[in-house]
């Protein structure tokens, strides 16, 4: 998340504008989580690792963890073009190419030592499994468990096949946190405070307020925002700080920025011409190469699924400090790769109408059963059904040797260059008519 | 044993829009009653498999009832059974199929199975079934429900959420939860309510047929040399497929005549196979295994009738079969194991004194791969040999796996 987006870009490509203030915020914000777990100050908190969707850091976070995330380190990695490395090392010690590009990246890096150029990645001292959305997750996490002894808490949670959940589902989750807080108890000496697992989750509510008026922002006409590839710069705070006053603060700054951007016309691009969705992890190793397809054509992606793994606030969903535990249950059901295909479809058709899209873009990742199997039966539903026009295209999040830039660029002009010539089409018609 | 036999033609050598003929199986499975000789079984079993439009399925509707497709690995069979309707293990297109839509909709990495079962919905071959099951054991299974509710409508489709978290004291209540969920549609789909009593007795079916199987698997461990793998396998298949009331019969007859064989012990090599849980290796590979050598003594064929020990129905039936389900020590890639993936393949391997570990893996297949690392961690700890072997659905060449295996088999013959 940390990629320099202030290098020049190729000729005949808009530079990206990014929030000036935030995005030195957001810099200093990921320099610090990365230097505090780094730090060799004794004694030092005790680490959780968990996951993104539907993590419980709120909970780990009143009880003093500190919280690292190995798919965000990951992600950190790839962008940076570190992965492969991790990727090849990982496959020396058994893991296949057809493994989850996240899984080698993060047990490759582990196995050789956690070291990375933004900081050393502390051991685990208790190993969370929040298992929401991937199945991998408890594949990932048994690795980890027998690599380093840790202690496993499996925090099952349920997949979404219907739009609320029932109360079964949240009784089985509030009953498993209950579980987690006696377990964090044993392990820490400490009592559990509600008061101050209430107060972390006041700080996620104002988070998440703030983060939802940045996304909403791409729907205006031109959007102020590049809803994906900006988007997951600014998902760091929403998902690695939520529950301090630093995270939810940083979103206030974020939005101010975005009116001003509003007031001054100073836009993503100069102009417009393709409002498009994205559905999709982003190739990481090829960030800022992926994303001058899109700009090269005028396509600003103004929404996008992906920044909602973490948690479907735009959707409506707050933490609530009223309602602690049930309010945390209910967030874990929300990730977004844990809705059933019929309730992702209509969050895609939902999204294509309030954010006025006029395409949309599949990124399929290799690796990533989770979010990628049925991604192509999702294309032919957004054509026939929807009559939305969608690419899919195909590379890795993490591993850099399955981005095919040269044949992705050629399918991705192809497209535009059909939806530009469908325009100029229904452009001369309408002056027919006229 | 018969030789392995090729009952229809390849569906590349069809013209266009031409359908795959199926054989017909008369409705009250005369074929299957009648079938006395372990043979005959085998012989009857590969006609079956090797016809991708379900004969038995359509057999059985012949006869006025109603079929539920469950995807591997576990479904709990007992609840659709409880309803009168024939829970039918779909493990796959097979060799014979060819995929031509399913490429598209679901994208180029993932396993064959997936895109077997996804082209047999949108070429009709499902549509003697009236609801389908698929339970989370990964990811692609959990998408493919999704997918089903799309391209087959009209035919109820039910994502089961097998718990992950086998500790908490919410879990068996959670499942029985999920089992009503489940019962919800059951009860659509067969008109009928559901029915502890019902559910009572079709648990003492499948504890009969858990306990054939059992014995079956008793004689392949401890005396391999009396009954093929194929043969086993096949044995096996045939109980996802037949009405259990006839699985259940022709499997007696079976151990009777396996269990009186007088065969002589050969001078193969006792391997735990490990991986085919979901995707089913091809009958070629499976016999190549035993030519070159081995003794199939422990595997992970048919997982459904071997999920758990005997269900005792007790006063709720339904918490007695979801916790089964969640009581039992059972490892398998598709559930957080219990123990430790090393305890865990070790404990196997001693349990049914193998000399060496055979990891048959699908391709693509997640769950399996990422296992083998921590299994092949463990035997490595303790010296004892493996070979890891990738399989799909449509396999045509045997020759580099001839090669691997006999040099595996060699290697521990003259160590």
């Amino acid at each position: 998340m940390s990629e320099d987006v202030s290098a020049p870009a190729p000729p005949g490509v808009v530079s990206p504008t990014f929030l000036r203030d935030a995005r030195r915020l957001q810099r200093k914000l990921v320099e610090e989580y990365y230097g505090e777990l780094a730090s060799a100050e004794k004694p030092r908190r005790p680490v959780a690792y968990m996951l993104v969707g539907g993590n419980l850091t709120e909970i780990l976070r009143s009880f003093g963890y500190d919280v690292v995330f190995p798919e965000i380190v990951g992600l950190n990695c790839a962008i940076k073009h570190q992965s492969l490395d991790n990727i090849l090392h990982a496959e020396s010690l058994g893991y296949g190419s057809d493994v989850c590009g996240y899984v080698k990246n993060d047990l490759g890096l582990q196995d050789l030592g956690g070291k990375t150029s933004f900081g050393q990645i502390p051991r685990p001292d208790l190993l969370v499994c929040s298992f929401s959305g991937c199945y991998i997750y408890v594949k990932w996490w048994e690795a980890l468990a027998e690599s380093y002894g840790a202690p496993l808490f499996m925090y099952d949670v349920p997949y979404m096949r219907e739009e609320t959940p029932r109360k079964e589902d949240i009784d089985y989750l509030v009953s498993q946190l209950w579980e987690l807080v006696r377990l964090l108890e044993r392990r820490t000496g400490r009592a559990f405070d509600l008061d101050k697992l209430k107060r972390v989750l006041a700080e996620s509510r104002r988070a998440e307020d703030g983060w939802v008026d940045f996304l909403r922002a791409g729907r205006l006409r031109p959007s102020p925002i590049e809803a994906y590839f900006e988007s997951i710069f600014y998902m760091f705070p929403i998902n690695v700080l939520r529950g301090t006053a630093a995270a939810a603060d940083f979103y206030g700054i974020v939005n101010e920025e975005v009116r001003t951007r509003v007031r001054d016309g100073n836009y993503p691009l100069p102009e417009e011409k393709y409002r498009v969705l994205v559905e999709g992890v982003p190739p990481y190793t090829n960030y800022r190469t992926f994303w001058n397809f899109f700009r090269k054509w005028g396509a600003v992606s103004v929404v996008a699924t992906y920044p909602k793994v973490g948690g479907l606030f735009d959707r409506g969903f707050r933490h609530d400090p009223s309602r602690p535990f049930e309010s945390i249950a209910e967030y874990s059901l929300g990730a977004y790769v844990n809705q059933s295909w019929p309730l992702r479809r209509k969050i895609i058709a939902d999204y294509v109408k309030e954010y006025q899209a006029d395409a949309a873009i599949i990124h399929g990742i290799k690796s990533c059963r989770s979010f990628t199997a049925g991604q192509g039966d999702l294309r032919d539903w957004l054509i026939h059904d929807q009559r939305v026009p969608t690419l899919y295209i195909e590379s890795d999040h993490q591993d850099p040797r399955y981005f095919a830039a040269a044949q992705i660029k050629n399918r991705m002009d192809a497209f535009f260059e059909s939806l530009e010539q469908r325009r100029a089409v229904a452009a001369a018609a309408g002056a027919a008519t006229a | 044993m018969p030789e392995l036999v090729q009952i229809r033609p390849e569906a590349s050598d069809l013209a266009d829009g031409e359908a795959l003929p199926g054989i017909e199986i008369s409705p009250d499975f005369r074929e299957f009653v009648q079938a006395r000789s372990v043979d005959e079984m085998v012989r009857l079993a590969q006609e079956v498999l090797a016809d991708p439009t379900f004969p038995t399925v359509r057999a059985w509707r012949k006869a006025g009832g109603k079929a539920v497709g469950c995807f591997p690995v576990y479904t709990p069979q007992e609840l659709v059974h409880s309803f009168g309707m024939l829970p039918v293990a779909m493990q796959g297109g097979g060799e014979n199929l060819e995929i031509s839509r399913a490429d598209a909709a679901l994208g180029s990495f993932l396993c064959s199975i997936s895109k077997s079962t996804l082209e047999m919905a949108l070429t009709g071959l499902l549509d003697p079934f009236d609801a389908f099951v698929f339970p989370y054991i990964c990811d692609v299974s959990r998408n493919l429900d999704g997918i089903f509710t799309r391209v087959l409508p009209q035919s109820p489709s039910h994502m089961l959420h097998l718990p992950q978290n086998f500790t908490s004291q919410a879990t068996i209540p959670f499942l029985v939860a999920e089992y009503r969920r489940l019962i919800e549609k059951l009860e659509r789909v067969a008109g009928q309510p559901f029915s502890q009593e019902d559910l009572r007795a079709s648990l003492e079916v499948f504890n009969e047929q858990r306990e054939l199987v059992r014995r079956l698997a008793t004689v392949k461990r401890e005396t391999p040399w009396k009954v093929t793998l194929i043969e086993y396998y096949l044995l096996l298949r045939l109980g996802g497929l037949l009405p259990r009331e006839i699985h259940i019969p022709l499997l007696r007859r079976a151990l009777t005549e396996i269990e009186g064989r007088e065969r002589k012990n050969k001078d193969a090599i006792r391997v735990l196979v490990v991986g085919p849980f979901c995707e089913q290796p091809t009958l070629e590979l499976l016999q190549l295994v035993e030519d070159v050598g081995c003794y199939v003594v422990g595997e992970e064929f048919q997982m459904l009738h071997r999920w758990c020990p005997r269900i005792e129905p007790g006063a709720d039936p339904l918490k007695s079969l979801a916790a089964s389900y969640v009581r039992t020590p059972l490892d398998i890639g598709v559930r957080s194991t219990p123990t430790t993936k090393g305890a865990a393949i070790l404990s196997r391997v001693d349990a049914s004194k193998a000399q060496g570990v055979l990891f048959l893996t699908a391709k693509f297949c997640e769950p399996a791969l990422e296992d083998v690392v921590l299994y092949r961690r463990a035997l490595e700890g303790r010296g004892l040999p493996y070979l890891h072997m990738e399989f799909e659905e449509k396999s045509t060449t045997y020759e580099q796996a001839r090669l691997q295996l006999e040099t595996f088999v060699e290697s521990i013959l003259f160590e």
